[in-house]
């Protein structure tokens, strides 16, 4: 299974990442990091396709998806 | 693990940690940056060409915060709107430097309108990456020359009454090699385009429309959504149609200034070359 890497201290939770997944792999955290943001989580990895259109799309250099 | 582009930034500095960036939650200036590195890094694979002939210009603005703040290459913050003429030293200085410039549409528009015309019409070596978000971001979202008519900004409470200036046309008479328009929601395009830009020789202007979602008061979701409807390809346009074109414009070849002026140099060596031998 694709895993999945959030950098906890970069990310400012603006879900691109989420919306921009074509699988919904990930989703949206229901609890807030110490900043108060909604970090992406796993929802499902078995869907990554590891197409890394979210760390394309990430305006915060937070995310990464390694493929196994 | 981290992300990829990492590699080429700075993360800490001599004043403690870089990053996060100090742009808002969801800003299009941050995609633009991943793309401009995936663009640059696939240029640095593909042509092996170092590190080192990357130089980065950036003037005053959101966008402008990219470059000596965060990269790993060689870069410039200057004065407001006079990114192009730093670069024109530049590149004079030394002809070999692959530049691209981070500017947005406050600076490359209104305060260095001249600059960049002159730029363009002097069909300089240069990649002029412009994101365009239609707004003064950083001052609190004054109404730019960008803005379109009757979009509301804190200045035009009642709606813009002014004309909107478009950068991808100014560009076009003044002269320059290659124009396209993107958005932050076409990422594929847009790296082919920035990759484009910097290996062509001459001005070539990509204008990237990003997303203020601060000033817009929407989520950045919501805009990047929005993108994908309020734009039509350029080639697909029919008349009347209001919505945003966007593509590649202009892709031609014509003569750069620098072979220009080395033609001239090369043909007066050639004649003195004659004088000695005769």
């Amino acid at each position: 299974m694709n895993k999945l890497w959030i950098d906890e201290r970069y990310c400012k939770g603006c879900l691109i990442c989420i919306d921009a997944c074509p699988t919904k792999a990930i989703r949206p955290s229901e609890k807030l990091n110490s900043k108060g943001y909604r970090l992406p989580i796993e929802e499902n990895m078995a869907l990554c396709k590891a197409c890394e259109i979210c760390v394309l799309m990430c305006p915060d250099f937070a995310i990464a998806v390694s493929e196994e | 693990m981290k992300h990829p582009m990492l590699k080429y930034m700075k993360e800490t500095g001599p004043c403690g940690d870089r990053l996060p960036t100090i742009l808002c939650p969801g800003c299009g200036a941050g995609q633009v940056l991943n793309y401009t590195l995936h663009a640059v890094d696939q240029i640095i694979k593909e042509d092996k060409i170092a590190k080192e002939r990357f130089l980065f210009i950036s003037g005053i603005g959101c966008s402008s915060r990219l470059t000596t703040h965060y990269l790993n290459f060689d870069s410039a913050w200057t004065l407001h709107g006079r990114a192009p003429a730093v670069a024109t030293g530049a590149l004079l200085a030394n002809p070999e430097f692959k530049i691209i410039l981070f500017t947005g549409d406050g600076d490359v528009g209104a305060i260095g309108g001249n600059h960049f015309i002159h730029v363009c019409r002097r069909n300089l070596d240069m990649t002029i990456l412009c994101m365009n978000n239609a707004l003064y971001g950083m001052t609190g979202g004054q109404v730019a020359p960008t803005t379109p008519r009757g979009d509301y900004t804190t200045t035009t409470p009642y709606g813009n009454v002014e004309n909107s200036f478009v950068l991808c046309k100014l560009a076009e008479v003044a002269g320059a090699s290659y124009v396209a328009r993107w958005t932050t929601a076409h990422p594929q395009q847009a790296i082919r385009s920035i990759k484009h830009g910097i290996r062509k020789k001459g001005t070539s202007f990509i204008e990237i429309l990003s997303q203020c979602p601060v000033h817009a008061k929407k989520s950045a979701v919501e805009i990047l959504r929005s993108y994908k409807t309020k734009t039509v390809k350029a080639k697909n346009a029919e008349k009347g149609d209001n919505r945003i074109p966007i593509g590649e414009f202009l892709d031609i070849e014509q003569p750069e200034w620098f072979e220009s002026f080395q033609k001239i140099i090369d043909s007066f060596a050639s004649e003195e070359r004659k004088d000695q031998n005769e």
